[in-house]
C-alpha cells in the first residue's frame, strides 16, 4: 500500500468511526452541557482533534471509550472558554423544551426534565452508564474517580430522581 | 447479604446480578421488588436520554452532510421502537396483580390524602378527580410497565379500590382481570385506560363510577 492509499484507507476508518459513533457523542455533550448548540460544537471540535491523533488510536475497538474522552476535555474547555452559567435551571430547560419534549407521554418528558435538572456529578455517570453502558469502575477510569465514589454519585443519582418524580419511597424490607 | 448492602449495590447497579443477590432476592420480597422497580427506572431514563436526534440538530441547518446520516439515525430509532414494542410482554393482568400485591401498605390507609398532595400525583398527567365520589388515601406515582403511572386508593361506600391510570396502555374494550386472588377491569379511557382492582363483588358498576369521576383534561 503506497502513501496515498494508506492515507484514504485512514480516512475512510475514521469517517466510518464518526459516523458510527457521533449520535451517541453528539447525545453524551447534550447531557453533558445541557444545550444543544454547545453539543454541537464540543463534538465537532472534538473530532477535528481526534482526526489529527487518530494515529495515536491503537485499538479501533476502544474509539468509542477514546472518543468520549475527547469529548469530555473539549467541553470542560468550552466550558472554561465560555464560562457558562449554569444556575438558571428553569431557562436551561426552557431553552431545550422542544429537546425535552415526548409526546404523548408525561412521565417520559418529567423524566428528562429531572435529568435535565440533576447535578453534573450525578448526571454524568448515570448518562455513561446507562446510555453508554459502562461498567461502574470503567465509568471510575472515564471520570478520575475511586469506584466507591462512582457507586455513591449512582446511587443518589437514582435516589435524587425517584425524589424528584415523586416516585414512591423505596419498600420497608 | 442483608438487606442494606443489597439494596447499596443495587441502587448503584440495578442490572446487577450474582449468586448472592439472588439469594437475597428470593428470601426478601421487598429488596426483589425494589430491584424489579429500578431495573423499569432505568428503562425509563434510558428512554429519556434517547432524545430524537433530528431534535438536537434542528438548531443548525448547516452541515448537511450529516444530515441523511440524522434521518437514518431516526429510522433506525424507529424500527427499534417498533421492534421493542413488537416484543411479548407480561400479560396486563400479571402487570396490575403484581404491582397491586408489592403494595399492600397502600389499601391500609385511612386518612383522606390531601388536594395538593392528590394534584401533584395527577396535575402531569392532566387529569384530576372530580370531588364527592370517595376519598383518596393512597396517591403516589410508580413505575408500571416502564412508565410513570399515577397509583391511587379510593375509598368507596363498598370498601377501599386500587386505580392505575395507564394513559400509555390502550385496549380496545374493556378487559377482566382475575388472578392471585384479585379480581379487577381494565377500561379504555380518553387516553390509554384506567385499571381498577378490589374484591367488590359489583366492582363493575364501582369501575364504571370511578371512570366517570376521572376528568380527563383536553
Amino acid at each position: 500500500m503506497n502513501r496515498d492509499d494508506r492515507g484514504t484507507d485512514k480516512r475512510q476508518r475514521f469517517a466510518t468511526l464518526c459516523e458510527t459513533l457521533r449520535p451517541d457523542l453528539l447525545r453524551f455533550a447534550f447531557w453533558l452541557g445541557r444545550d444543544r448548540q454547545l453539543a454541537e460544537d464540543v463534538v465537532q471540535e472534538a473530532l477535528l482533534r481526534a482526526w489529527k491523533s487518530f494515529d495515536a488510536l491503537a485499538e479501533e475497538g476502544k474509539a468509542k471509550s477514546w472518543l468520549l474522552t475527547i469529548v469530555r476535555r473539549e467541553f470542560a474547555r468550552s466550558f472554561e472558554r465560555k464560562r457558562l452559567d449554569v444556575t438558571d435551571l428553569d431557562a436551561l430547560v426552557a431553552a431545550e423544551a422542544d429537546v425535552l419534549a415526548a409526546e404523548d407521554d408525561a412521565g417520559l418528558a418529567e423524566m428528562r426534565e429531572a435529568l435535565f435538572r440533576l447535578s453534573d456529578e450525578y448526571r454524568e455517570p448515570l448518562v455513561l452508564q446507562v446510555m453508554m453502558g459502562y461498567t461502574t469502575q470503567e465509568i471510575a477510569d472515564q471520570m478520575g474517580l475511586q469506584q466507591g465514589a462512582v457507586l455513591t454519585r449512582l446511587f443518589r443519582a437514582r435516589a435524587r430522581l425517584r425524589q424528584e418524580l415523586g416516585i414512591a419511597a423505596e419498600p420497608s424490607p | 447479604m442483608n438487606c442494606l448492602e443489597f439494596r447499596r449495590r443495587v441502587g448503584a447497579a440495578p442490572s446487577v446480578s450474582g449468586d448472592e443477590i439472588e439469594a437475597h432476592r428470593r428470601e426478601c420480597p421487598a429488596c426483589s421488588r425494589y430491584q424489579d422497580e429500578l431495573r423499569a427506572m432505568d428503562s425509563l431514563i434510558g428512554r429519556a436520554l434517547a432524545v430524537d436526534m433530528a431534535r438536537i440538530r434542528s438548531i443548525r441547518a448547516r452541515r448537511p452532510r450529516w444530515l441523511a446520516l440524522a434521518a437514518s439515525i431516526v429510522i433506525g430509532l424507529s424500527v427499534g421502537l417498533a421492534l421493542w414494542i413488537s416484543l411479548p410482554r407480561p400479560s396486563l393482568a400479571r402487570e396490575v396483580f403484581d404491582h397491586v400485591a408489592h403494595e399492600p401498605d397502600a389499601m391500609s390507609g385511612t386518612a383522606p390524602v390531601a388536594p395538593v398532595a392528590l394534584a401533584g400525583v395527577l396535575d402531569p398527567y392532566g387529569t384530576r378527580l372530580r370531588p364527592g365520589f370517595g376519598d383518596v388515601t393512597y396517591a403516589r406515582r410508580c413505575i408500571f410497565e416502564w412508565r410513570v403511572v399515577p397509583h391511587l386508593v379510593v375509598q368507596t361506600p363498598q370498601g377501599p379500590v386500587t386505580v392505575l391510570l395507564l394513559r400509555h396502555r390502550n385496549v380496545s374494550e374493556p378487559v377482566r382481570l382475575a388472578e392471585q386472588g384479585y379480581a379487577g377491569i381494565v377500561l379504555p379511557a380518553p387516553r390509554g385506560s384506567i385499571a381498577i382492582v378490589g374484591q367488590q363483588k359489583d366492582l363493575d358498576s364501582i369501575a364504571r363510577q370511578i371512570f366517570e369521576a376521572v376528568d380527563w383534561g383536553n
